[in-house]
């Protein structure tokens, strides 16, 4: 027989009988000495997971009851940034599959010259009136509910704890930064505008969090 | 109501309904049949949520969390049957979040090196004979990656059938054996390497 399977042993460490073959399973167990020590391991296991003291719970209940009998509203400035940020998020995914961008440039080491020349140059994905259009409407989105998210975290700010602000403050220069970086270099190439968009998202994610930070530290 | 102050013989018919009843009821909107859900699971998951997070506060916190969304979602179990690994999987998803919520405060340690070692040392059941098997138990748990204890504790701890852990941590059933075999290994040498330091 081989070593006998993993479940029937903890069958056996639990007291249970094992699914099948107890008698030949026994018999194995009892002249193999690998198969006994495991058995053995998982008795240990089992034991000292029984000494284990059960934790209080009851003291958590009443806390869970209120949030059931009063679940928490979405707060105001969620759904106004869900609304804005939602369309400018549909709005992208629109352009990605009917423009479908090639992928960006790359802004790696600047080439030698040579291989300048020699690299023959991508023609520039040139927008049309309505995709720019759309490109906009979807930045303005980002826009606004950047807005909404930012006046929420400069109400919260005065609030919070000097060093939490500034590590907030930190993580939102750096989010700026980044998103400053890519509008900087936004022009008529949709590659790049994506980016921008991209960039709006990031923000926003990083705004969203230290909001909601902000918010569980000032209840 | 509070579980205390209920009759032995109420508490007796209470422990005898099956979670298929409890379950049926609490999606009627029962709110006694969810307490009855919260007495019976609650101080597995909070124990489950201390191994995972070792800090009382944040394992209370997770732990109501837990059932807030455990209720909001009762609808969505499609098999009573597998309450205990829906609602283990739910008490993970909590800790992810609460982990990444404090990932800007602190790194994790990371897990020390994985050795396969598979034998060979004191024998097992002298760890039992220590008074400090508690604390080396909760060093051995600590070794490991958050992952690994998840699955074993859910095993070892909680019970949970191999299948049911596969729900709860997304893995496929080999996965999980695998990663549950390597939790173990990892868990012994951890306890076989305190005997011997404790024999010298």
């Amino acid at each position: 027989m081989t070593h006998v399977p993993i479940e029937d042993m903890e069958s056996i460490a639990a007291g249970e009988r094992p699914g099948q073959s107890p008698v030949e399973i026994a018999a194995h167990i009892a002249q193999c000495a690998e198969c006994a020590r495991e058995l053995a391991w998982l008795r240990a296991e089992k034991a000292l997971m029984a000494r284990r003291p059960s934790p209080p719970t009851d003291h958590l209940w009443p806390a869970i009851a209120a949030r059931l009998r009063h679940p928490r509203r979405r707060p105001r400035w969620d759904v106004r940034v869900s609304l804005a940020a939602g369309a400018a998020a549909a709005a992208a995914a629109v352009l990605v599959a009917v423009f479908r961008p090639g992928r960006p440039p790359v802004p790696a080491q600047p080439p030698q010259r040579e291989q300048q020349a020699a690299r023959p140059v991508r023609p520039r994905a040139a927008i049309d009136p309505k995709t720019l259009a759309a490109l906009d409407r979807a930045e303005e989105d980002y826009r606004k509910a950047a807005k909404v998210l930012e006046g929420e975290y400069e109400r919260l700010r005065p609030q919070l704890d000097p060093d939490l602000a500034r590590r907030w403050d930190e993580t939102l220069t750096r989010a700026r930064a980044q998103l400053g970086e890519s509008r900087a270099v936004a022009a008529d190439d949709v590659n790049v505008r994506m980016r921008v968009l991209d960039g709006y998202a990031g923000y926003l994610r990083s705004l969203r969090y230290v909001v909601q930070e902000s918010e569980e530290a000032n209840p | 109501m509070r579980a205390a102050s209920l009759p032995a013989e109420v508490l007796g018919a209470r422990e005898r309904e099956s979670d298929e009843e409890l379950l049926s009821r609490a999606r009627a909107g029962d709110p006694e049949a969810f307490r009855v859900i919260f007495d019976r699971e609650a101080p597995g998951v909070r124990r489950f949520l201390g191994d995972l997070l070792r800090d009382d506060a944040a394992a209370d916190e997770g732990t109501q969390e837990t059932f807030v969304r455990v209720h909001q979602r009762l609808g969505t179990l499609s098999e009573s049957g597998k309450l205990q690994g829906w609602l283990f999987g739910i008490a993970r998803m909590v800790f992810l979040e609460q982990i990444r919520r404090k990932r800007r405060d602190a790194v994790p340690p990371e897990p020390p090196e994985e050795s396969l070692a598979t034998d060979a040392g004191p024998s097992p059941e002298a760890a039992l004979l220590s008074a400090e098997s508690d604390q080396m138990l909760d060093g051995a748990l600590a070794g490991l990656s958050e992952e690994r204890r998840s699955a074993l504790l859910m095993r070892i701890d909680h019970g949970l059938g191999y299948g049911e852990i596969a729900s709860a941590m997304g893995w496929s059933l080999q996965k999980v054996k695998n990663e549950i075999h390597r939790a173990r290994l990892q868990l012994r040498t951890h306890l076989a390497g305190y005997l011997e330091e404790g024999a010298r």
